[in-house]
């Protein structure tokens, strides 16, 4: 091997160096067109998602609009009275401004199955002896005012007096969870 | 004295060409050489081009669908809202189904005592597990069925419905026990309408 032979060998290095710079670029610039396929495949499955999301909610809205509506006319009434001690003044005051003959009242916080958005409700035990056209005018306009409110049970029977009834009425007051 | 050039060139020997000329095939390198200059810069130019074009797209799509993630979230944080706000309102319309006043109720059956008859008890209770449902209790002081008719005739003006009704007639007392559901005349108008 003479001096000739080894400038060939050093410019032929110089053309594998220069193959290899180039199949470095060439894979460079392969790599990032794999991402960006990978990237534009990701935004396709992102773009599908959100179409169906869409629909989805889209769908859920159309369907639920009476509810929503009939939400927005009650919950008012809900959240009005939403706590133990409110419901009991409330009711108390009720009592008080019909000026009824009250024998007895007791007040308790009672759990309510099956229901998570009212998981308690402020139950009143009353007892009245009163003019017939009186307990029932108070109890008519209490359920017209309280529209929330739930007579859960309700025993009439005759009074001591003649035209006196004995009323034993159950209430609950819904208690809208916090 | 002068030495002619003759002379000088005795001196110097004859020199033979140090190295044979390479073949022909590696003749070819440098040129092969100079080629694949060019040919690297052509092709690194190119594939430097599609590099940064790749790189833009890469970019703008992981922006696009980032944006698109989180447009997705957003969407479906509003559905899960609307799902808990549905809930909530099934909730309260199952409350506000299983509160329906009772004093109507009250005033018509007190209403429908003839004057012959008179009430000795009566009883409302709600079902505990479906409120809607009313159980009833009547005890009536009458000699007949016929009070007990009229009754039930002007409860079912209410829209309420007796079902399971037991009656025990004896000594001019009647009781009567039945479970009273109610039956909107709106929704039985709306499937009417609908068939």
């Amino acid at each position: 091997m003479n001096n000739k032979h080894v400038a060939c060998g050093i410019v032929a290095l110089f053309i594998v160096i220069l193959v290899q710079l180039t199949l470095w670029v060439k894979g460079n610039r392969s790599k990032v067109q794999d991402e960006a396929s990978a990237a534009q495949q990701a935004e396709t499955d992102a773009t599908t998602l959100l179409n169906q999301e869409r629909t989805q909610l889209g769908e859920l809205r159309r369907q639920s609009a009476d509810r929503i509506e009939f939400l927005k006319i009650w919950e008012p009434y809900f959240t009005a009275i939403d706590t133990r001690q409110s419901a009991e003044v409330n009711l108390s005051m009720q009592i008080k401004e019909a000026n009824l003959v009250n024998l007895a009242q007791r007040f308790e916080e009672s759990q309510v199955k099956g229901n998570e958005s009212i998981p308690k409700t402020m139950k009143a035990y009353l007892t009245f002896e009163d003019d017939y056209a009186r307990l029932l005018n108070w109890l008519g306009d209490l359920e017209v005012k309280m529209p929330t409110l739930r007579t859960s049970s309700v025993r009439l029977a005759k009074g001591t007096r003649a035209n006196d009834l004995r009323m034993e009425v159950v209430l609950e007051q819904p208690l809208l969870k916090q | 004295m002068q030495i002619t050039e003759r002379q000088i060139d005795d001196f110097k020997s004859d020199r033979k060409d140090i190295t044979p000329p390479l073949p022909m095939v590696l003749r070819l390198v440098p040129l092969l050489f100079y080629c694949s200059i060019a040919v690297t810069v052509i092709l690194s130019s190119i594939f430097a081009i599609q590099f940064q074009l790749a790189v833009q797209k890469r970019d703008s799509h992981k922006t696009q669908s980032a944006s698109l993630v989180t447009q997705t979230q957003d969407a479906r944080n509003q559905r899960t809202a609307l799902e808990a706000q549905v809930k909530k309102a099934t909730d309260i319309q199952n409350w506000v189904a299983g509160s329906r006043p009772l004093e109507p109720l009250l005033v018509e059956i007190t209403r429908s005592m003839g004057s012959r008859s008179l009430i000795l008890d009566l009883r409302l209770d709600r079902e505990a597990e479906n409120p809607s449902q009313i159980r009833m209790g009547l005890s009536m002081g009458t000699d007949s069925t016929k009070q007990l008719d009229t009754t039930v005739e002007k409860i079912s003006t209410l829209n309420y419905r007796a079902f399971s009704p037991t009656q025990t007639l004896g000594r001019g007392m009647l009781d009567y026990k039945a479970t009273l559901v109610y039956k909107d005349p709106l929704s039985k108008k709306n499937e009417e309408g609908s068939q």
